[in-house]
């Protein structure tokens, strides 16, 4: 697996690229800011890039719009935004920024190694990483508001299963969160999958999509 | 032009014309007093005549150069002088009999002396004073609250490439050390601990950030951080916010905390509703409005609208809620928007 990063804090960014390494992920360049990241994308052929959402000059939403960038530049290149705060608006930006993974993690959540290497196999790989507080906050939006439309049609067992999908977890991982049996949670899974329309394509890809359609209803003003 | 409006010179003209007949006049009685045998010498009366309604002329004449009060000023000024001259000529020309002119002069003084007062309160020094203090004040008002706003960003922007991100750093190497532990667990549950002290340390300061001003404010501008607002809110919303520019930092926030604060306030007294947030500039102000369709009856002087008021209030703005019975509420704020 080949990966860039973009961070401008030296510590978090030599921290990040230390424990990559240790676990034989090759971060095969660096870079402080947005041009630097879309430059780098270019030579590189990444499959991740992990980027922070302030960068300079502006250090506003630079990291979004470089990582979109980068993504036109290198389509299919799985992006993983590491932020201090959650923010849906620049998830769903991400979404429409076409094919790839996405990842969306609070920055703190890089102490959790495993949970984070998992991330970053995961997005890489094409699959999703929202951090529990994104999911949390779109689902909490969408439990308090009546009829929203696309996810009405399932059971609100099946939104917390396509929840914990959101965040990046195997089916086996939340059956362990929900304190369910595995072959309760496929059951769940084949359900949505169903409601949902979702077409009959590999399962890995149908999670992808499901996960989709649980942002974008979340993105719905 | 000279046609449709006279100007100067066509009026001074008309002046001189006043003048060069008036004297002509003069010469004419004077000899018409001679050749009918120069007894009392009467012409001095219309002469007397002749000169005041020159004196008149002019001074309308000259007035009208003024605009506005000092128009009225001069006019009221000068017409007492000459109210004042003629009584005194009257009195010189009827021989000095006493000084009765006296009494006619001070009431003439007084009339223009109240006139005067009352219409120029503005330029009398303790007024002027006034004016130049209330200046001054909203000057340094104005200027502190774009200080202290700026001083929070600063503030907000250091905690978050500061402390938050050393703690972040902390973070990240307490994980790697507990990856190593793998082998001696309750040394690993230990940094397990620490590493989960360091993450709530980094919420707790991520909390206060966003209590400062929220990131996408400052990143995306007002319109974006109220979409936000309204796609986080727990009722449905839908938002209208045209702005051309951006407004200052200061009103940009209270702005946003104002939909947030009403926001909040129908999510909790209306859940069954949906709310309408217009956010529009008018002329030299913006003008933030939340409306919705729940039962209404909302308490003005409830904490949050209180604190609302005070925020909008310091910035020179103002603050209105109307939530009658049965008819839904609606918050309306208009701050100044001059950038």
């Amino acid at each position: 697996m080949r990966v860039v990063i973009a961070e401008d804090h030296a510590l978090l960014r030599e921290g990040i690229v230390a424990l990559l390494r240790e676990h034989d992920i090759e971060v095969v360049a660096q870079a402080e800011d947005g041009e630097g990241l879309v430059r780098i994308v270019g030579g590189h052929k990444p499959d991740l890039a992990i980027v922070d959402v302030r960068l300079p000059p502006t250090f506003t939403d630079e990291g979004i719009r470089a990582a979109i960038a980068a993504r036109e530049r290198r389509p299919g290149l799985g992006i993983l935004i590491l932020s201090q705060y959650v923010e849906p608006i620049y998830t769903a930006e991400l979404l429409e920024s076409g094919e790839g993974g996405i990842g969306y993690l609070l920055k703190e959540r890089v102490g959790d190694v495993r949970g984070f290497l998992d991330a970053v196999r995961r997005v890489a790989d094409g699959g999703t990483a929202l951090d529990r507080e994104v999911v949390a906050e779109l689902v909490r939006s969408r439990d308090e508001r009546a009829g929203d439309g696309t996810l009405d049609a399932l059971s609100p067992r099946e939104r917390e299963v396509l929840a914990l999908m959101a965040e990046g977890r195997t089916n086996a991982a939340i059956a362990r969160a929900m304190v369910v049996t595995n072959g309760a949670v496929e059951k769940h899974v084949t359900s949505i999958f169903a409601k949902l329309d979702l077409p009959a394509t590999d399962d890995d890809h149908r999670r992808v999509l499901a996960v989709l359609t649980f942002l974008r209803a979340g993105g719905e003003a | 032009m000279e046609t449709t409006a006279p100007g100067p010179s066509h009026a001074t003209s008309a002046l001189s014309m006043h003048v060069a007949i008036a004297a002509f006049g003069a010469i004419l009685l004077a000899l018409v007093w001679g050749v009918t045998g120069a007894g009392y010498f009467w012409p001095v009366w219309v002469w007397f005549a002749f000169a005041v309604t020159v004196a008149l002329h002019a001074t309308i004449r000259f007035a009208l150069l003024r605009h506005g009060l000092e128009r009225a000023t001069v006019l009221v000024t000068r017409l007492a002088a000459i109210a004042g001259a003629i009584i005194l000529v009257i009195w010189m020309l009827s021989g000095m009999h006493g000084f009765w002119p006296a009494w006619p002069l001070c009431g003439i003084a007084a009339v223009a002396g109240i006139f005067l007062i009352a219409t120029n309160q503005d330029r009398l020094p303790g007024h002027r004073r006034l004016v130049e203090r209330v200046g001054v004040l909203e000057r340094t008002r104005e200027g502190a609250l774009s200080v202290q706003a700026a001083e929070l960003r600063r503030i907000e922007r250091d905690l978050h490439d500061g402390a938050q991100a050393r703690l972040v750093a902390l973070s990240m190497l307490l994980g790697r050390a507990e990856d190593r532990l793998a082998d001696r667990p309750e040394a690993a549950e230990l940094v397990r601990r620490a590493r989960d002290e360091a993450g709530a340390a980094i919420a707790e300061l991520r909390d206060l950030a966003r209590g400062i001003a929220p990131p996408v404010l400052a990143d995306r501008g007002l319109a974006a951080a109220v979409d936000a607002l309204a796609r986080r809110a727990a009722v449905p919303v839908t938002v209208d916010a045209q702005l051309g520019r951006r407004p200052i930092p200061v009103v940009e926030t209270a702005a946003y905390f104002v939909v947030a604060e009403a926001l909040t306030n129908v999510a909790k007294h209306a859940p069954g509703a949906s709310a309408r947030v217009q956010i529009a500039e008018r002329g030299d102000r913006l003008v933030v409005e939340i409306a919705d369709d729940g039962p209404g009856g909302a308490d003005p002087a409830g904490s949050g609208l209180t604190g609302l008021r005070q925020r909008v209030e310091a910035l020179d703005g103002r603050l209105e809620i109307a939530s009658p019975p049965g008819l839904g509420t609606l918050v309306r704020a208009e701050l100044p928007c001059v950038s």
